[in-house]
């Protein structure tokens, strides 16, 4: 009925606590009993003796003027005295007759007597027989009593408490989770129907399901920043390739309509083409996009010379800047052996130049360098003494499709420096955009792979000489 | 030239085998991967045109590894979607030698088979080129247009030396991103143009007869005849 995690782990711990409170309980209960008992009996053994002593040395009437003392002298009930002659007749002692309950023969007894005036109480009882006599010492056990009820009392208490504390904090346990599951489930839920806003509820303190919750929540995060940007691109692909679509579409409805001299027609169709070949483009890349982006390319990656790299893409673009009367620089502080993929680098770095081309004013520079960290990573910059970005917009020009207004009336689809930073993601670094005065650089870290650690080895001097096992072992040191 | 074209889209095939008879080459058609290895196998052609993707227990790069095991060196270009860009190194590696991707321009296509089988002919690599009165020394990587000396950039060199050996043929902007600047990507902007109206300056400005000669819709093409 009640199916809850925390009240079967309560009542489990409710359990396991009354089986070792019987544990603990138990063995006790039995030692006091026994060490009790026996010392009891040793003391009514020795009190026996006595009486015994005294019997030798008085007689049968001494004795039992000595018990009558005895008796006299104490408090009824604490010690039961009994001396009766062999035919059973009481002659001394507290007891008006033998119990029938206590044999005759030598011997601990425990049992149940009536005392004068008080009623079959529990005792522990010696029989000694001396001479004809029969002999009984006792002593009741209602000292004891108070003992034991508390004895008893306390273990039930205990029981109680345990049953009703771990039940308790069971279903409170319960309570509590069962409200945080469910508005847990209620976020989860609204988050399934769609909307990506809700976070899971959170507390200041470390426990697991705020740990948990905390966990789920940045997941969230990124879910709505990833299912955002799947939004913002699906509606600027639509965007963009309704423009090329819309001017294909009229051009050929134009064709149909018109029917213009062959001389015209053929003139369209190559607009057509050229219409075509822009969304094919734009497919393209984003197809390269999504290739970079699925880590496949990783595959592709070699030992390569950033600064080589580069030097190829300011050559390729060099007579492009000549054109738009641009100087076009070039630094490296060597090679710059590190690892990654050398065509997507290239397109990467040709992306960067090509913006900063289009972006620099007419007799503007551009500087390409690149240099290597003290950690080996190497850094390729591109910087220009053009419009630069605004801070504001630096976050959004990496994303696809963004056109910043610096870039309206220029060709290009948005694409560009997605590209680039979704490479500089793949070779495990970040694009980092900075402010020139005037203009903006841009710089890809790639760092150095473990590879490089481990520099060719040194050209093998021993081969061939007697002494060196053949291709197997090290060449000697010089 | 005689071609064999194994594609199993219907539309493709016949506007590649229309575009290829119109221009002056035979071609054999074959429209599922067990046709195209037999006729493959058993037929010279000149050059091969494989679809990656075939219906049918063979697919072109299974048909490329068997055709290059069995030792038949017939140039081979590969057909293949956009969304397999990827499979680009493993066609190459398979044995293909040149990969195009669909959709693509038909004079892309011719260029690409033009250049595949002037490859497949062997070509002397250290024989000078000479176009018209244009001639370049590969190993002294001298230059030369009638009795006037030409100074070019190693890049350029390049670029010429790529355009006279398939010289009389059309090359296409995207060849010369391969073959001159090992650039496997689209720049997005008209840069290889811009090398080429370079090159023009240096071979051509001054001379009465053009040689570099832009081709509309397909690329460049150098060439002494009219």
């Amino acid at each position: 009925m009640i199916r809850s995690s925390a009240l079967t782990l309560a009542l489990s711990y409710v359990a396991v606590g009354i089986v070792s409170l019987i544990l603990f309980a138990a063995p006790l209960w039995y030692a006091w009993r026994v060490t009790i008992a026996e010392s009891r009996f040793e003391f009514l053994q020795a009190d026996a003796q006595r009486l015994a002593e005294v019997y030798r040395h008085d007689g049968g009437s001494g004795l039992r003027s000595f018990m009558d003392a005895r008796v006299g002298m104490q408090i009824v009930g604490e010690r039961i005295l009994l001396l009766t002659d062999a035919s059973m007749r009481p002659l001394a002692g507290n007891l008006s007759a033998w119990p029938g309950n206590v044999p005759t023969a030598d011997g601990n007894y425990d049992t149940e007597i009536a005392v004068a005036g008080h009623r079959n109480e529990s005792a522990l009882v010696h029989v000694a027989n001396i001479g004809s006599y029969h002999l009984l010492v006792g002593r009741d056990n209602g000292l004891f009593k108070p003992l034991q009820t508390r004895f008893w009392y306390g273990l039930s208490a205990a029981f109680a408490v345990l049953t009703i504390a771990g039940v308790l904090i069971g279903l409170i346990t319960r309570r509590a989770l069962m409200t945080r599951v469910h508005s847990i489930r209620q976020t989860v839920s609204a988050i399934i129907h769609g909307d990506l806003k809700h976070r899971l509820p959170t507390q200041m303190n470390q426990d697991e399901l705020n740990t948990l919750s905390r966990t789920i929540n940045r997941m969230l995060d990124q879910i709505e920043h990833l299912v955002h940007g799947i939004r913002n691109v699906s509606n600027s692909i639509a965007h963009d390739l309704r423009t090329p679509l819309a001017e294909l579409r009229s051009r050929l409805e134009q064709l149909a309509l018109i029917r213009p001299p062959p001389e015209e027609t053929f003139a369209e169709i190559d607009g057509a083409l050229a219409d075509v070949d822009r969304v094919i483009r734009i497919f393209d890349a984003l197809l390269r996009l999504s290739e970079i982006d699925s880590g496949m390319r990783r595959s592709g990656f070699v030992l390569l010379d950033a600064s080589d790299v580069a030097a190829n893409a300011v050559e390729f673009y060099a007579p492009a800047a000549e054109l738009k009367e641009i100087e076009l620089r070039f630094s490296t502080a060597g090679p710059a052996i590190v690892s990654g993929d050398p065509v997507l680098l290239a397109q990467a770095l040709s992306n960067l130049i090509d913006n900063a081309i289009k972006f620099a004013p007419k007799h503007g520079v551009i500087e390409v360098a690149v240099r290597r960290r003290e950690n080996g990573a190497a850094v390729i910059s591109v910087s220009d003494n053009g419009p630069g970005i605004a801070a504001a917009e630096k976050s959004k020009v990496v994303e696809r499709f963004y056109r910043g207004d610096a870039s309206r009336g220029t060709p290009g689809v948005g694409l560009g420096l997605s590209l680039v930073q979704a490479v500089a993601k793949l070779h495990g670094s970040v694009l980092e955009l900075s402010d020139r005065t005037p203009g903006l650089c841009v710089a890809l870290t790639i760092p150095a792979d473990v590879l490089i650690d481990s520099a060719p080895p040194p050209a093998h001097a021993g081969a061939g000489e007697p002494g060196t096992a053949a291709g197997a072992t090290l060449a000697p040191s010089p | 030239m005689k071609i064999l074209l194994v594609e199993d889209n219907e539309r493709v095939s016949q506007f590649v085998v229309k575009g290829l008879q119109e221009a002056g080459h035979t071609t054999d058609h074959a429209a599922n991967g067990r046709d195209g290895m037999f006729l493959a196998a058993s037929e010279p052609y000149d050059v091969i045109i494989m679809d990656r993707m075939l219906p049918g227990d063979i697919d072109g790069l299974a048909i490329i590894e068997v055709l290059r095991k069995t030792g038949k060196q017939t140039p081979i270009l590969i057909l293949s979607a956009l969304s397999e860009v990827d499979d680009r190194i493993r066609g190459l590696r398979s044995g293909g030698d040149d990969y195009l991707t669909k959709p693509f321009a038909f004079g892309e296509l011719l260029a690409r088979i033009d250049a595949l089988h002037r490859r497949s002919q062997g070509v002397d690599h250290g024989h000078p080129l000479a176009v018209g009165d244009l001639s370049l020394d590969p190993l002294t990587r001298k230059v030369t247009r009638g009795d006037r000396h030409i100074v070019l950039q190693p890049r350029e060199f390049k670029l010429l030396e790529y355009l006279m050996r398939h010289a009389g043929q059309v090359v296409t902007r995207t060849m010369l991103l391969e073959n001159v600047w090992d650039y496997h990507f689209d720049p997005q902007t008209n840069v290889v143009d811009v090398h080429i109206s370079k090159l023009r300056q240096k071979i051509d400005a001054e001379f009465e007869k053009p040689l570099l000669r832009t081709v509309r819709n397909a690329g460049y093409s150098v060439t002494a005849g009219d």
